[in-house]
């Protein structure tokens, strides 16, 4: 009995330890005081884990700075995926609270658009962040459908680059990397013998896929939207997937397995230093690659910019690089807080704090003077290029739609191209039904 | 939650079952003597109602009203469209999706029974190191669905160390992830993962079988397995059937599991209920679609759940074996 | 005390369920479909990044890096303690009302019994991702119209974890008490003993393994959920699992994820609910022997 009730004594303390714990703690979520001193701003942005002491220091730097300048506070909050944000963001527009800005990623910025919940920029909030100079032209073509209708602050640049394995290609006296996509493919081709394969794509990827078909499409003209009508049915598109499948189903420059991969095993593979090519959507990879076997033996160039099946672009052809691809800044409309948030906004995209943020994670500023300083470096060069070759893609609500709907033809197709191949009937099946589920998210749209 | 006349006859016919028969008199009079603590069922009925129902509510609102990304930011004037997104719903892959969970469902629960039992009845004896036998048993079950699906996701790539294994044995394992078998995939690993809830709950079963039970029917080592079904199993049928109930619902609604190991969008093949629930929630950003779909599945798992429930008398019926 | 037919056989040798080889069998086979998985993980945390990207299984190169990285590259340690804290307290609080709900619809009759019963099991067929837009919409009206914070607060978070767990755990202790002599109950009340003594003094004593188990349940349904923390947490009071989430980040552009930290991160976190489990199960195993025996 003594035992039992010293048992229960533990108990009861561990208890009262424990509520005093959920008591205290509950309690010091205060929101700040009410003074123009004292008060918290609260950004969401996405959370780096290649480079978590770095991305925090900045974070730390960044709040530092901030309150020397206003007295406020600034609490970041991070989102593991896109998915995530979105989820945050739904939640947070439907009750009317949540953060005061946004990191947003470009392909996600008409989404966000479409629930008008954030602050569109009009003359007044663009003179509070430093003005419209004082990013590269091309960043702010996602920002919103037109010039009177913008709430994306650009912030940083991701644009997507072709790596290839330069001692492949001098062992093949290739001299140039490919500028086409049919000379891809047919590099591809020479360079794929024994266990070397030509090119490293990650099918399964679950991101990826319709970034390429989206790139082949507008080079050959078709932008996929034509206004309110989907377009997913166009022979330019159909070559696309075609060729995007082709890589592994006739051509066979890519390794069999690929059908299981995501982009990161695309590039571990690639890492292996056994293969030629490889399409990027990210210049972040840089990491991965000096990780592996193919440290200092790799090179960036631009994506191919001349649709499969051509020689040259087509006269309605875009000369798309890259996708626009990188984060906006969005402020939200509910945010009691708005003028911090824009004062906030303009010291993130200013020319230090933006290259500190590139020294610290690798993401290209959206800044132009903050750029300039990085033309020095080769590599980036080239990244640099392709970020002022980046095009928007179609500015509209049902995009994110449009997204999933390209995605699910390759994901359908999977267990096709395993067999060795995607017959033309399934093929013009599947983008039946994604030119349906196109359409109908557009129809909808407002 | 008020009843009228029906439920409370329903509500008499379930006391007398379940009042064992030689204690009615006397039960009978206790409640008439002793005041009814009903004020214990406040606090959780309380939070039950402000956290389940009141949202449960809000949702099927939800579900009658056009909301999407261009209505969320004054959802309270979202369009009221009646039924039409029950309809959409039902035009729409959800019937597939509801047959895909359901089988899927119902075949990892049957498969997951023999498991948990098995490891229930192999950690009743004592043994040196049983303490740790019982520990590694929970594991997959404390272990994230996330960090599961992400396992298995990488051990079953085509090249992965299970296809790289039965390429030893002259066995193409072919496509896990995509395609017809992905079906089956999801079944294996949601086994793996769960089975541990069946094994909790028989062990707790196992827990109320009577030392003299065991005394009674021990004999020699020889019978072990007539005496295991007839002697010790019995026991284990309430907790085991709750279980089954309880873990074949959670299967049915587990998002994590697929979309980390198939992503979205996820093959045709393990389309899933939860899967398109959350994509036409959360991607394609129609909540009003999707709240009518969750509400429909909703209802046809909980249609034969209680006629089963009122089948089985699983709610008033008594534990077998006990006096 | 009471309940002296209740009692376990001492070790049990006489008593086996099963024989030594089929015991054997079993044991080995099941441990054995847990553990390769498991050094699967195990050794994938203790490899590269690049090297669990690329198939590996037995790792090139061993290192302990992810297992010193994680702290940093999330919130790791603030997260436990706040998984620990706000699941500890979902624990013993669903434990305590289930059982209390429970004992009044197992002794006592009343009008709508039969129906809450029946919606004890319906609430578990509700999916989280139907609640999760109502129940935030719920939670910041309170803030706006209450001036009660609760998004992102560990009582919020806890409540909602709580409220989830219970009709699970009232259902645990309503098949668990139904098959409890009614006799050591009404021997109690002959005494004149309160019906909240009662229920703590001779039913909980007797229930432990289900107090238990339901227990457990309450608590890994907090510890593994992200949907709800995702959403109703802030950087401060964000849970394990939240910050286990940060480490499968797919960050746009894809680089190679910390598949290796994402691996030692989960150990890390399984780690403490099993011990927790180690610490409890002789409750668990032991509960009946507590009540009756000693």
């Amino acid at each position: 009995m003594a035992l039992r009730r010293m048992r229960a004594v533990v108990a009861l303390a561990g208890a009262v330890t424990l509520t005093a714990g959920l008591v205290a703690c509950g309690g010091g979520d205060d929101e700040g005081g009410g003074g123009g001193e004292g008060k918290t701003l609260n950004v969401l942005i996405g959370a780096n884990t290649q480079y978590p002491e770095e991305f925090q220091a900045w974070q730390k730097s960044v709040s530092d700075k901030f309150k020397a300048q206003t007295g406020a506070t600034v609490e970041f909050e991070t989102f593991a995926t896109a998915n995530d944000e979105l989820t945050k963001i739904q939640t947070s527009v439907v009750a009317g609270s949540g953060p005061d800005v946004y990191a947003v990623g470009t392909t996600l910025t008409p989404t966000a658009y479409s629930t008008g919940a954030f602050v569109k920029l009009g003359d007044e909030q663009w003179d509070k962040i430093g003005g419209k100079d004082k990013f590269v032209p091309a960043t702010l073509g996602i920002s919103g459908p037109d010039e009177q209708n913008q709430v994306g602050v650009p912030w940083v640049s991701r644009p997507f680059v072709m790596v290839y394995n330069t001692e492949i290609l001098k062992a093949a006296g290739i001299s140039k990397p490919a500028a086409t996509w049919d000379e891809l493919t047919q590099h591809a081709k020479q360079l794929t013998t024994g266990d070397q394969y030509g090119l490293s794509v990650g099918y399964k990827d679950n991101f990826d896929p319709w970034k390429f078909v989206w790139g082949m499409s507008v080079q050959a003209g078709n932008p996929l939207v034509d206004g309110k009508t989907a377009k997913l049915t166009d022979p330019t598109t159909k070559k696309a997937y075609q060729t995007y499948f082709g890589w592994l189903t006739t051509d066979k420059v890519v390794n069999p397995a690929a059908i299981g991969w995501s982009n990161s095993q695309a590039i571990a593979e690639f890492a292996k230093g056994k293969t030629a090519y490889m399409a990027l959507t990210s210049a972040t990879a840089a990491k991965a690659l000096d990780g592996g076997a193919t440290k200092g033996k790799w090179s960036f160039a631009l994506l191919p910019t001349v649709p499969p099946g051509a020689t040259s672009r087509p006269a309605n052809g875009v000369e798309a690089a890259s996708i626009l691809s990188g984060d906006n800044l969005l402020v939200a409309d509910y945010s009691k807080n708005q003028d911090l948030a824009f004062e906030f906004v303009k010291l993130i995209t200013d020319q230090e704090v933006q290259l500190e943020y590139y020294k610290a994670v690798g993401n290209l500023p959206a800044n132009a003077a903050a750029l300039d300083t990085l033309k020095s470096d080769q590599q980036l060069a080239t990244v640099a290029e392709a970020a002022k070759k980046s095009v928007a893609t179609p500015f509209t609500g049902a995009w994110a739609d449009i997204q999933l709907a390209l995605t699910n033809v390759v994901v359908q197709s999977i267990p096709d191209l395993s067999k060795g191949s995607v017959s033309d009937a399934q093929l013009d099946a599947r983008l039946a039904d994604a030119q349906k589920a196109a359409q109908s998210s557009l129809d909808r749209a407002k | 939650m008020t009843d009228d006349g029906t439920t409370t006859t329903l509500a008499e016919r379930g006391e007398d079952t379940a009042a064992a028969p030689g204690h009615r008199e006397r039960r009978r009079r206790g409640v008439t003597e002793q005041q009814r603590p009903l004020w214990m069922l406040i606090p959780g009925g309380l939070l039950m109602t402000l956290i389940i129902i009141i949202p449960l509510l809000l949702a099927v609102y939800i579900s009658l009203i056009d909301l999407d990304q261009y209505t969320l930011r004054r959802w309270l004037e979202a369009p009221f469209i009646g039924l039409d997104n029950f309809v959409e719903a039902f035009q729409s892959g959800l019937p597939n999706s509801i047959w895909i969970s359901v089988s899927f469902a119902v075949l990892s629960t049957a498969a997951t029974v023999p498991f948990g039992i098995a490891a229930a009845v192999a950690t009743q004896n004592a043994y040196r190191g049983r303490s740790l036998v019982r520990a590694v048993f929970l594991i997959p079950y404390v272990l994230p669905s996330f960090v599961v699906a992400t396992v298995w996701r990488t051990m079953l790539q085509p090249d992965g160390i299970v296809n790289n294994l039965l390429a030893k044995a002259n066995v193409d394992g072919g496509l896990w992830l995509s395609g017809p078998k992905s079906y089956w995939t999801l079944i294996l690993v949601e086994i793996w993962a769960a089975w541990p809830f069946i094994y909790l709950m028989a062990l707790a079963g196992l827990q109320s079988v009577d030392g003299e039970v065991h005394e009674a029917s021990a004999i020699d080592g020889a019978n072990w397995w007539p005496k295991l079904t007839h002697v010790i199993l019995p026991y284990l049928r309430g907790p085991v059937l709750l279980a089954c109930l309880l873990a074949t619902l959670n299967h049915i609604n587990n998002f994590t599991l697929p979309f980390v190991l198939f992503g979205a969008p996820a093959p045709d093949d393990v389309n899933v209920m939860p899967m398109i629930v959350y994509v036409t929630s959360f991607q394609s950003l129609r909540f009003g679609l999707s709240a009518a779909m969750a509400i429909v599945s909703l209802l046809i798992i909980a249609i034969p759940l209680f006629v089963y429930l009122r089948a089985l008398r699983l709610d008033v019926h008594e534990e077998g074996g006990r006096k | 005390m009471t309940a002296p037919t209740r009692r376990r056989p001492a070790a049990g040798e006489a008593h086996r369920l099963l024989p030594p080889a089929v015991l054997f069998a079993v044991t080995v086979g099941l441990c054995a479909m847990v553990l390769i998985p498991l050094l699967y993980i195990v050794l994938a945390s203790l490899n590269t990044d690049l090297g669990v990207a690329s198939g590996e299984f037995w790792p090139s190169t061993f290192s302990l890096d992810s297992y010193t990285r994680i702290w940093t590259t999330a919130d790791l340690s603030t997260g436990l303690l706040n998984s620990m804290l706000v699941c500890t307290f979902v624990a013993i609080a669903s434990a305590v009302l289930g059982t209390m709900t429970a004992y009044v619809l197992v002794r006592y009759t009343f009008v709508g019994r039969i129906t809450i019963l029946r919606g004890l099991v319906g609430m578990q067929s509700i999916p989280g991702t139907l609640m999760l837009l109502p129940v935030f919409v719920l939670y910041s009206s309170a803030g706006n119209y209450l001036g009660v914070a609760v998004v992102g607060t560990r009582w919020g978070l806890f409540l909602a974890y709580l409220t989830f767990a219970l009709p699970f755990s009232t259902w645990v202790m309503v098949t668990y008490l139904r098959g409890l002599p009614r006799e050591l109950e009404e021997a109690g009340r002959m005494d004149g003993a309160s019906t909240v003594r009662i229920l703590f003094r001779i039913i909980v004593p007797l229930s432990l393994p289900a107090i238990v188990v339901s227990g457990i349940f309450a608590f890994l349904l907090g510890w593994n959920d992200v949907l709800f923390a995702s959403v109703l947490t802030r950087p401060e009071t964000q849970t394990a699992a939240v910050a286990l989430s940060i480490f499968g980040a797919t960050q746009e552009g894809g680089a190679i994820p910390v598949y290796s930290q994402v691996m030692a991160a989960a150990l890390v976190t399984a780690a403490p609910v099993v011990i927790l489990y180690l610490v409890f199960q002789r409750y668990l195993v032991g509960g009946l022997t507590a009540g009756g025996v000693k």
